[in-house]
């Protein structure tokens, strides 16, 4: 019966240094060949399965995933809204990658006239995202996050926020007021929807 | 680093001293390869290459999919069809699976054919049975993941297989996590799948692994242990240029299997209702056809004495072997023999038996073109009600809810629904319109509308059959059907022009407007779509109409799509030819508001009828009316009743102050005509005071002289429901008549 075991049988030394050729001068070209063939290999084999995995795990980075609430959503009747801001919430479907969910809140916006026409602010804060309030008694808007205060036309008075709220596409059809909520890029000065 | 590098050369020991990777990596490298580099040494190496391979693919599939009986299927078909590379990483996954137990049982073959399972190696040996084991319960975990028809449907099987055994029915609901598949049995073969399984398998190759070290590669046979010695080389490279080689090759061969069968195969969602033909993965399939040839009382001979015996004979083998010299190495060797050719024979069987069988094919192509039906729709999004909720995505379906939000409430089909408005069960069908007009008053029809009693019933004694069947084929012209028989409905246009004066009421030509409905297309969808849009419109159910405008409740489309929908159900039930009833297809006039059970208001209530430009209809203009009818109608506003009435027909209905008799016309014989055509409505007084309530009422028309009179009866009054008594009376039958209510 064999017995195999000799893992450091004399002909290998205990430990050996770096750079030191342990197959000796004798063989090293076929040596060198199965050295640089080995790693090929496996560095394609592990290529062959990684590649299409990172493929996939970064699926996210170049495609969208979520999605909906890209037109116009009917908020109420034209007559409901006046000088003073009214919250409403934005009702659409959602694409959540494999899942559709029929009409689910997606947002909400402050409307208010101003002037003759509608304006809707998204209640999203530029800042950092926090909800934006409204306050009756100073007629302004407020983010309690982080103490953004914003005029009743949306422009940013004092706080961190680095713009003032953001307007959101309003339309009327019919006395039928309708908005299209988009999200918009948080902490920069310029108003960026997020694609 | 600096200088010469001795900085880096320092850091390397430091990390070298502390975890040892480089003498690892060189007592690895190092190792033993006893007897000289072989071929057959290769295979524990595949395996670990597979076995982490499949870890890793598994790993990112697990960060898409979603083990639950709601979304398990909607999740992989993302993966499947939408995800970046998705396809390939499944199917490498689900085909590695298929290669590993193929590399395995190789394997197990190897260490037979040189010996190797013998002392002190029987520990490697069972330890390879125990990675077949468990890489075929990878598999059996593995496949209902997707819970796809093929998924759910195996695992059905082979829990019911396992359900026959002995205790088999506590395995059963532990694995399905209750007495019925669902969310818990996809977790639980989950949990199974990725954690459990993968660590007993990692487990038993660390032990192969450990044999390895303890015990050295078995020497080939006949080399004496001196020879063995001198030919020993290291491990690495030339051994782990072989070994990278073969896992190349079967990487290789997995790549190709994926590339030819784009991935793994994903049926439709599992649906417990349906035929499925379930069939096993083919490592299971020689299982299934040993079944098939032992059924009823043999089957446990097949599910567990002959897998039980194998199992047992391989797990001994390593001790047969050394029993009576040659004569147990034969044994070993037979046995593995009618093992192998037992399993490769059976698969080959099951899988040409399969192929052979026309049933069989039949029911994949179907399956498989409901798997694409339902993988499209998939990419729209699964609203999150499990598999079989992608269907809502049908078109129908959205019109179907839509029908059941808007219509149903009134109108009755596939036996659910109100009966306030027509059933659109067969809606407009020949066999529809004849059960309408032998009795339009049966709430099948208009029965509870205010159009009761507004349309004759045309029993079989006024109406027979063929005649009958004449009036419906010329309907089905008028319809545009395009399968008339043209002579029939010949008749049935004479029919209905004379004898029957069906033109009293109903226009035929487009845009007239009559008491009825214009009946020009009526049925189609063109005409389903305008009633649907505005029903009140004069030649549809003007005054009695009692539907809601939808025109600007629904968007265009949705009106059309509900209108053909309504039309597809024509011809859907036949229904067998109705008796005799009354029929007379009465408009319900009601607002078109949506309110609810909105009770059928009065005709005042409504605009009045553009009508003939000539003359204002004496009833719509309530202003005009005396006391009288002004009282009447008070009454009749203050208690509105349930079931709609119809609309008043117009008819002279004279009332007290009789007035000297017309010239030439014979009062009695007016005053007879009257009693048997106008007193049912206009009351024997003229008072109006019959069931269908005010606008009956003469006294107000009598004023406006005999030539209106006349006119009202011989045109009818559109929009009421006073009809054209042109062709049912005779001239002077009209003179007596409008004489007589002249003179009420």
């Amino acid at each position: 019966m064999l017995r195999a075991k000799p893992r450091y049988d004399g002909v290998v030394g205990k430990r050996m240094g770096r750079g030191e050729d342990n197959g000796g001068a004798a063989g090293g070209s076929r040596r060198g060949f199965l050295t640089i063939g080995f790693g090929a290999v496996s560095v394609g084999l592990a290529g062959a399965a990684l590649g299409p995995a990172l493929a996939m795990v970064a699926h996210p980075l170049g495609n969208t995933t979520t999605s909906g609430s890209e037109g116009f959503v009917p908020v109420g009747g034209e007559s409901s809204f006046g000088e003073e801001p009214t919250k409403v919430d934005i009702f659409a479907d959602r694409v959540d990658a494999w899942n559709r969910v029929v009409q689910v809140k997606v947002g909400s916006a402050w409307v208010r006239a101003q002037g003759d026409e509608l304006v809707a602010f998204s209640t999203v804060c530029p800042h950092l995202g926090c909800g934006i309030d409204y306050v009756p008694d100073q007629k302004k808007f407020l983010c309690a996050c982080h103490n953004s205060w914003f005029s009743i036309e949306g422009g940013v008075e004092t706080g961190p926020s680095p713009r003032g709220m953001d307007a959101l596409e309003t339309k009327v059809d019919e006395n039928l007021v309708q908005i299209r909520y988009q999200r918009f890029k948080q902490g920069i000065e310029g108003k960026e929807p997020i694609a | 680093m600096r200088g010469d590098g001795k900085f880096f050369d320092t850091l390397v020991d430091a990390v070298e001293d502390r975890l040892g990777l480089i003498t690892t990596w060189e007592s690895f490298r190092d190792r033993d390869v006893h007897g000289g580099v072989r071929l057959r040494h290769v295979f524990p190496a595949v395996i670990m290459y597979l076995f982490v391979q499949q870890a890793v693919l598994g790993t990112v599939l697990a960060t898409y999919y979603s083990p639950s009986a709601t979304d398990a299927w909607a999740s992989t078909a993302y993966v499947q069809d939408t995800v970046t590379m998705g396809w390939f990483v499944r199917g490498l996954h689900y085909h590695g699976t298929s290669v590993l137990i193929v590399v395995i049982g190789l394997w197990l073959a190897q260490m037979v054919l040189h010996r190797a399972y013998r002392a002190p190696r029987e520990v490697t040996w069972w330890a390879g049975i125990g990675l077949l084991g468990i890489g075929l319960a990878l598999g059996l975990t593995g496949n209902p993941l997707p819970w796809d028809q093929a998924g759910y449907w195996g695992i059905q099987v082979e829990l019911s297989i396992a359900e026959q055994t002995p205790g088999g029915e506590i395995i059963r609901t532990l694995v399905q996590g209750g007495s019925e598949a669902g969310n818990l049995s996809i977790l639980r073969l989950y949990a199974l799948h990725i954690f459990v399984l993968p660590g007993a398998f990692a487990g038993l190759l660390w032990l192969v692994s450990r044999q390895r070290s303890q015990h050295g590669l078995p020497a080939p046979d006949g080399l004496s242990d001196a020879d063995a010695h001198k030919a020993t080389q290291r491990y690495f490279p030339a051994q782990a240029f072989l070994d990278v080689l073969a896992m190349a090759a079967v990487g290789g061969l997995v790549v190709a299997m994926t590339m030819q069968s784009h991935g793994a195969e994903l049926l439709g969602p599992a649906d417990p209702t349906e035929n499925f033909q379930a069939r096993p993965e083919w490592y299971f399939l020689f299982l299934y056809k040993l079944r098939m040839f032992m059924e009823g009382p043999m089957e446990p001979i097949a599910t567990m004495v002959i897998p039980g015996a194998a199992v047992t004979f391989l797990v001994v083998a390593p001790f047969v072997d050394r029993v009576a010299g040659k004569v147990g190495r034969f044994v070993v060797l037979a046995g593995m023999a009618v093992l192998m050719v037992g399993t490769i024979g059976l698969t080959a069987y099951g899988i040409q038996s399969d192929a052979a069988d026309e049933e069989f094919q039949k029911s994949v192509e179907a399956a498989e073109a409901s798997a694409l039906e339902a993988r499209a729709y998939a990419k729209m999004g699964v609203v999150p009600l499990g598999g079989p909720a992608v269907f809502f995505n049908d078109p129908e379906y959205r019109t179907k809810m839509l029908y059941k939000e808007h219509c149903q409430g009134c109108h009755a089909l596939g036996g659910v629904g109100g009966d306030e408005g027509p059933s659109l069960e067969d809606y407009s069908s020949r066999q529809w319109v004849s059960a309408l007009i032998r009795d339009a008053n049966t709430p099948r029809f208009f029965g509870n509308t205010k159009m009761k009693g507004e349309m004759d019933a045309y029993p079989e004694e006024d109406l027979p059959a063929e005649q009958l069947d004449a009036v419906v084929e010329y309907l089905m012209q008028l319809q545009g059907d395009t399968e008339v028989d043209a002579a029939l409905a010949k008749k049935g246009a004479t029919l209905w022009e004379d004898e029957l004066e069906c033109n009293a009421c109903h226009e035929v030509e487009p845009g007239e407007e009559g008491d009825g409905p214009n009946l020009h297309g009526h049925g189609s969808q063109l005409w389903v779509a305008r009633v649907i849009r505005d029903s009140s419109q004069g030649d549809l159910f003007g005054d009695y109409a009692a539907m809601p405008k939808f025109a600007d409740k629904l968007s265009e489309d949705d009106i059309n799509a509900l209108a053909a929908f309504v039309v597809k159900q024509r011809g859907q039930a036949p229904l067998e030819v109705v008796p005799a009833a009354a029929a007379e297809p009465a408009p319900v006039a009601e607002d078109p508001e949506p309110g609810e059970g909105a009770a059928p208001e009065s005709e005042e209530g409504e605009e009045p009828n553009p009508e003939e430009g000539d003359a204002p209809q004496p009833e719509e203009t309530a202003g005009e009316e005396p006391a009288a009818a002004a009282d009447a109608e008070v009454a009749a506003d203050a208690a509105p009743e349930p079931e709609p009435e119809p609309a008043p027909k117009a008819k002279p209905k004279p009332k007290a102050k009789p007035k000297p008799a017309a010239p030439k016309a014979d009062r009695a014989n007016g005053r007879a005509v009257y009693m048997k055509k106008c007193k049912s409505c206009h009351g024997a007084d003229g008072k109006g005071q019959t069931t269908f309530g005010k606008k009956l009422e003469l006294a107000s028309i009598t004023p406006m002289g005999l030539s209106k009179i006349k006119k009202a009866v011989m045109r009818g009054v559109p929009g009421t429901k006073m009809k054209s008594y042109k062709n049912k009376l005779s001239a002077q039958e009209i003179d007596d008549v409008s004489a007589f209510a002249k003179s009420l």
